[in-house]
């Protein structure tokens, strides 16, 4: 049964089907963005090229390369000791503006799961949340500034229709991808109001922002972990 | 002010903040009616000052625009004189370093040194700060008068990041701060992640006419506390171009 949950109330019996997320997950998701990030990270360098320093793609590959070396032998840690741990490995390995925001963005995605073990889709939308405001409050960035925010926000506010419609967790990642990278695109147009690219003034315009791009891969990473546990929530164990 | 000259100054900053307009465009923008804009643009058009894009039909700056920028940049005696300090500052430092002059409320960049590390860097020349953002502003703001710096803190003070100072009050502090110890420091106000250590560059009659400033990566700058070593640079730095600027001794060090 989906049943609709107050947020931050979850469940941490054994066998609770919206519960079913742990430590295995986090790390899978974790590994699936760093190698999206490899993939692309020529792609995203080449973007920050044009309007930024030319760094994205690699420093945030080094960063997610640390933070993957840091979670060997992880395994036994709560799910949010681990990102919060992503997050410090972020903060200081990326440099550049990308490694205070993706970092304090973990890092609070992180305590807001606490030290618990197990959490359900429901605790994760609250912890994107927390990870949104931590990044917000840094860069004070809004929609339309041409900033990661633009993917995350459309990318958050996704997940959450898709759970309240009760179409099943791993259907709501797939849609918060989809809101995501439809944010990434629609940065092409904009003109830059945050960071670097601002100074460009209308030169930035028609180019697509590689931190909306990277926040895109963040929630295909997601999508592809949520794939990735076998099994719906709601569905038993 | 004759209107024709105006409206054409009008046109060529709309072009300017905007990639591309057409004749209908630009009137609604204007709020001047079609043929108007048409004759004005033929005549920017016959000077280079603007150019027609062939595919859309659409206005865009001219090359003569290129033109009169550099010879602003070549005419501006700051600028020519901080070139070689800022190229050596920047090669003692291992930074970049950038100089501005205060803008109305805002800072304009009119020289920028890459950080010497033969990594992809974009020129900051012409770009345009909010004078509370960043240290090059607050390195002149410290120094005004009175009057002029109530003015700066009284009108809207935009947010660019988490850690822009917006309070007048606390601002109005740091500028004291500023004077006294003859240095100003940005820690990610401008932009998450970096940050600029600056000073003040005085003209013969002791009035800031700019600033000089090394910009970077936050924790490089500021890890523990401002560097020293950065710190002393900017200042002895900003005393030599002020000297070149015909600032006495007295006046450079503060009023």
């Amino acid at each position: 049964m989906r049943e609709q949950r107050s947020k931050g109330v979850a469940g941490t019996a054994e066998g609770d089907g919206e519960a079913s997320l742990g430590a295995a997950f986090v790390i899978q998701w974790v590994n699936e963005l760093a190698s999206a990030v490899r993939d692309q990270r020529d792609y995203l360098t080449q973007l920050d090229a044009a309007i930024g320093d030319a760094d994205h793609g690699i420093n945030l590959d080094r960063g997610l390369r640390a933070a993957v070396a840091k979670l060997e032998g992880m395994e036994q840690e709560a799910p949010g000791i681990i990102l919060e741990a992503v997050g410090t490995a972020l903060t200081f390995t990326v440099g550049g503006a990308a490694g205070p925001l993706y970092g304090s963005g973990f890092r609070d995605l992180g305590r807001a799961l606490g030290s618990k073990e197990r959490f359900g889709p429901e605790d994760l939308l609250v912890a994107l949340r927390s990870g949104l405001e931590a990044i917000q409050k840094l860069g004070a960035a809004a929609v339309g500034d041409k900033t990661i925010v633009d993917a995350f926000v459309p990318g958050l506010a996704a997940f959450e229709r898709g759970l309240r419609a009760g179409a099943g967790w791993p259907a709501a990642a797939t849609r918060a991808r989809q809101a995501a990278e439809d944010g990434m695109r629609a940065t092409v147009p904009l003109q830059a109001r945050k960071g670097r690219a601002s100074y460009l003034g209308p030169r930035s315009m028609g180019h697509q922002d590689p931190g909306a791009t990277s926040t895109a891969l963040l929630f295909s990473a997601l999508e592809r972990a949520a794939g990735g546990t076998d099994r719906a929530v709601g569905e038993p164990p | 002010m004759i209107q024709s000259v105006h409206r054409a100054a009008l046109i060529l900053k709309e072009l300017g903040s905007s990639r591309r307009l057409g004749v209908t465009e630009l009137g609604e923008r204007l709020g001047l009616a079609k043929a108007t804009v048409f004759g004005l643009l033929r005549a920017l058009e016959a000077e280079q000052l603007v150019e027609r894009d062939d595919e859309a039909g659409k206005y865009r700056l001219g090359p003569a625009m290129l033109q009169l920028g550099n010879a602003f940049l070549d005419n501006h005696e700051l600028r020519a004189r901080s070139l070689l300090w800022a190229e050596s500052l920047a090669s003692r430092v291992e930074e970049a370093v950038r100089v501005g002059v205060l803008n109305g409320r805002r800072v304009l960049i009119v020289h920028h040194v890459f950080r010497p590390d033969n990594s992809l860097q974009i020129l900051e020349v012409g770009a345009s700060i909010p004078w509370h953002a960043c240290a090059l502003g607050k390195a002149m703001a410290a120094y005004l008068e009175a009057e002029r710096r109530s003015e700066l803190l009284d009108e809207d003070l935009a947010r660019l990041t988490g850690k822009t100072v917006c309070d007048p009050a606390v601002l109005d502090r740091e500028l004291d701060q500023v004077a006294r110890r003859g240095v100003a420091l940005e820690d990610q106000e401008a932009i998450v992640g970096e940050a600029e250590i600056a000073a003040t560059v005085f003209n013969y009659a002791g009035v800031p006419v700019g600033a000089i400033g090394v910009a970077g990566p936050v924790e490089r700058l500021l890890g523990d506390g401002p560097s020293p070593h950065l710190v002393a640079a900017v200042r002895e730095t900003a005393r030599s171009l002020s000297r070149e600027m015909g600032a006495g001794r007295l006046s450079a060090r503060a009023r």
